[in-house]
């Protein structure tokens, strides 16, 4: 393999590495946010009320609770296509044209699936807090780059596939 | 598999090892035991001339074929 492409693929693990520990920071901010609602939900709901963010501070308790599983939902999903693509990268340092990635890429293409389909609830749910205008209500929905990207996931799953019974032919070669 | 591969036998006949095979036409010992015991899935036409060139013989005397019963 050329030094360029051993680089880049070290790069790549490393960044994997920081964004799991990214990951890791999200959910303990969605765990703290979850007790914080619990603990001092007068003090959150008086600030909430003052940003003039939220068209009903008073009563929205529930759906923040609502937007922190989502929230978690979309970090699981967001977890799994990372140690997903970590096993690809760790695989094509040796040979990436094995049955078991186009398998990897094709759970990815789902799991980016399960996001988009878990930014429609979160985006419905944060509009009906949120003042219009605001940014909070800009969240989720329909997202032109996620769709993409599992159309891109799909469509590289059937060429790993393609790729792996090539090799499986060519090991057969004599 | 139809298609039987008589390497051996050629070996035979030339008094050559697969090892000696191996060394001289530049092909692994791995891959000349795939081809020799049959387990290959293909050849290529450079491999065939190799092999042709090296123990002098027609591709017919390497391979045959045979119905399957």
């Amino acid at each position: 393999m050329p030094k360029t492409h051993s680089t880049l693929l070290g790069v790549t693990g490393g960044l994997l590495w920081l964004m799991l520990a990214l990951i890791a920071v999200l959910f303990l901010l969605v765990i703290g946010t979850g007790a914080a609602l619990v603990a001092i939900w007068p003090e959150i709901a008086a600030e909430a009320k003052n940003s003039q963010v939220f068209l009903d501070a008073a009563t929205m308790r529930p759906q923040l609770f609502a937007l922190l599983g989502l929230f978690a939902a979309v970090l699981a999903a967001a977890l799994y296509i990372l140690r997903k693509l970590q096993a690809l990268v760790a695989s094509a340092a040796s040979d990436p044209f094995i049955p078991a990635n186009a398998g990897r890429l094709r759970h990815i293409g789902w799991a980016l699936v399960a996001v988009q389909l878990l930014a429609l609830p979160l985006g419905s749910v944060a509009r009906s807090i949120a003042v219009p205008t605001s940014q909070f209500a800009d969240m989720g929905g329909i997202n032109l780059n996620g769709i993409l990207s599992i159309l891109l996931a799909f469509v590289l799953a059937a060429v790993f596939e393609k790729g792996a019974a090539m090799r499986a032919d060519l090991e057969g070669t004599v | 598999m139809a298609i039987v591969v008589k390497l051996d036998d050629l070996l035979h006949a030339k008094r050559m090892t697969l090892t000696d095979l191996s060394d001289r036409i530049g092909i692994t010992l791995a891959n000349l035991s795939i081809l020799k015991t049959g387990k290959a899935k293909a050849m290529r036409f450079s491999t065939l001339e190799a092999i042709c060139t090296e123990l002098d013989c027609q591709p017919g005397d390497l391979l045959a074929f045979e119905a399957d019963s």
